[in-house]
């Protein structure tokens, strides 16, 4: 391989990287802070394209074709978190149990769709801008905006982590909720604060990819939530800065393997890493949330 | 009407078959093997490469590897090595000492990756094409005995087969070897303070888990002869474990039970059920059904129709402990 397609495919990797990331942000802060591995949250990013295609056909303007994905993510994900996640958590509890929850809803979700879309695939069209040389680089105009928008993200979220009182309950009860509600942390607004960011996140993360893709239809969050997940748990539950991490290896490594000419395992090339990381680094597998053993629905 | 009744007790037994094995991972070890699916299509697809032979000539309008053309018993026992292979290979990567939530989301990935290789791969296994013209064995008795009375003669192959399955898998329930391995799912810890070797235990009932889901896909692409990834969505795991979860996880009988429902679900009512709408949206909505069912079970009734069986040897055994050992 040359130096220059080496170079091309570590820039797509980059903008391959924010999309994931913005997922992935996401994925791990709900999954830190809430302890549930959340199989719905690829469904959510989907209804988050949809929301998005339909504001689009309405022509109702760019903002609010933007905006449409993350409010549907976040009522999405908060309605279904107080009614049906709260429910199970209240009876049985376990991580595990709640994991089989978003499972169903998952399916609910994703064949529901594929019923209501009558099975189609959507065209979906977002201005891409010209064509950018910067460096060895090649940029769209959009993929540059994509790239921006994820560290703006990053920026705004690691600032609102760290910085604000809310952002430090937050961390706080990702590492012990119980010592974080014995200091008077109010444990159900951080909570439901987190549903409605990652849920945002997620619908934000549909949005972008499908910007990326052009097409929606009801499984395009699948395809897209393998990376996702990947990110998250190989950047550790509850870490943004390690989701973007991952995100940038799982990015730039699915893109240099689908240049060496297997595009079909460039998805391959993720869970390789993450299986790597697993076998080779067994500290890897006790994140922030792994040795809790309940949620906080 | 014989016809379907012959096609569904082949696709009932290859799916109780399945059950079985994919209950003594879920079931037995606590192994959310979200990822069954791929080890049935590893053997079906074996199986199917070397029944056709090489992909020349007749077979030169698909491509795939392993091709050889091997006599009718061999390529079921391939098949279920096959299932084997592949359940190894997964196995050293997920099995280790990961959170059980986080091992369900490796195995999903796994699940969909593979499917997603599998479709865009041509060179493998003739991409999302798949593999047809797979001969059925014994196609000259195919020939004497005429298609309705074969299909009969298969079905009862496959119970044949299926009956020695469940004939292991009641062997194992009662085995010293499962009783520890419930144990290791119950308590870790403890398991390993008595002695037993839990990751070692967890590697056999995996590949053990494969080999019969190998068999199983083998047995089933024999039958219907051809073989594609629409056929092992990551979602056909979710069907055979709804049968489980329905009917009572870790219990052989409440398994066969809820594979039955399941099985009237999936493949009774959308045949029977007048057309409505457009082609697949019964198969659509069967799915949302299926989603309702778990979100209904595991809330009304997480244990299943058929619970699993509360063994009192710990009980008993704990008697001469209390009565005062010197």
């Amino acid at each position: 391989m040359s130096t220059t397609v080496l170079l091309h495919s570590i820039g797509f990797g980059i903008t391959t990287a924010a999309v994931i990331a913005i997922g992935a942000m996401g994925f791990t802060l709900q999954l830190g802070v809430t302890n549930v591995l959340n199989i719905s949250y690829g469904n959510v990013m989907t209804i988050g394209a949809f929301a998005s295609l339909i504001v689009e056909r309405q022509h109702l303007g760019l903002l609010a074709t933007i905006i449409a994905a993350p409010l549907a993510g976040a009522v999405l994900t908060i309605v279904l978190a107080r009614t049906l996640f709260a429910t199970y958590a209240r009876r049985h509890g376990g991580p595990f149990d709640l994991l089989m929850v978003t499972l169903a809803v998952s399916l609910i979700i994703q064949y529901g769709l594929d019923a209501l879309a009558h099975l189609q695939v959507f065209q979906f069209t977002f201005p891409s801008g010209s064509t950018l040389h910067i460096g060895p680089f090649v940029f769209t105009v959009l993929s540059l905006a994509l790239v921006g928008f994820a560290a703006l993200v990053f920026a705004a979220l690691m600032a609102a982590l760290r910085l604000t009182r809310m952002g430090k309950a937050l961390r706080a009860l990702s590492v012990d909720p119980k010592l974080a509600r014995a200091c008077g942390i109010p444990m159900r607004r951080i909570i439901n604060l987190t549903w409605v960011l990652s849920g945002a996140l997620a619908g934000l993360a549909g949005l972008v990819y499908v910007t990326n893709s052009l097409t929606v239809s009801a499984g395009s969050g699948l395809d897209f939530v393998v990376l996702v997940i990947a990110a998250a748990l190989l950047g550790g539950a509850g870490s943004p800065a390690g989701a973007v991490l991952a995100a940038l290896v799982v990015g730039i490594a699915s893109e240099i393997v689908a240049a060496l000419g297997g595009s079909y395992y460039s998805d391959a090339a993720a869970l390789a890493i993450l299986a790597l990381v697993l076998v080779l680094r067994p500290a890897a597998r006790s994140s922030a949330a792994g040795s809790r053993d309940e949620v906080t629905v | 009407m014989s016809y379907y009744l012959s096609t569904v007790a082949v696709y009932f037994g290859v799916d109780l078959m399945a059950a079985w094995a994919l209950n003594m991972q879920f079931g037995w070890a606590g192994v959310p093997n979200f990822a069954f699916i791929i080890f049935q299509a590893a053997g079906a697809y074996a199986a199917a490469a070397v029944t056709l032979g090489p992909d020349t000539g007749a077979n030169s309008f698909q491509h795939y590897i392993l091709g050889a053309h091997l006599a009718f018993p061999l390529p079921l026992l391939v098949g279920a090595a096959a299932g084997g292979v592949v359940s190894a290979a997964v196995g050293i990567l997920t099995l280790r000492g990961l959170r059980r939530d986080y091992q369900a989301a490796v195995f999903l990935l796994v699940a969909v990756i593979a499917s997603d290789i599998a479709s865009a791969d041509v060179n493998l296994f003739n991409g999302s094409n798949g593999i047809a013209g797979v001969p059925q064995p014994l196609s000259s008795l195919a020939l004497s005995l005429g298609p309705s009375v074969y299909q009969w003669v298969y079905a009862a192959f496959v119970a044949v087969i299926c009956l020695a399955v469940l004939l292991l898998v009641r062997r194992l329930g009662h085995s010293e070897w499962q009783r520890a391995l419930r144990a290791s799912r119950d308590d870790e810890p403890a398991a390993r303070a008595l002695g037993l070797n839990p990751a070692l235990m967890r590697m056999q009932v995996f590949v053990l888990g494969g080999v019969i889901a190998g068999l199983s896909g083998a047995l089933l692409v024999a039958f219907i002869a051809a073989w594609s990834p629409g056929a092992w969505q990551y979602a056909e795991t979710f069907a055979i474990l709804t049968g489980i979860i329905l009917g009572g996880v870790s219990n052989d009988w409440g398994v066969l039970i809820g594979t039955f429902l399941v099985q009237i679900l999936f493949v009774e009512v959308p045949s029977f059920l007048p057309q409505i709408g457009y082609p697949g949206l019964i198969d659509a909505l069967v799915w949302v059904v299926i989603g309702f069912l778990w979100l209904v079970v595991l809330f009304v009734r997480p244990s299943g129709i058929w619970p699993e069986r509360r063994y009192r040897v710990l009980a008993r055994s704990r008697r001469p402990a209390s009565s005062g050992e010197p």
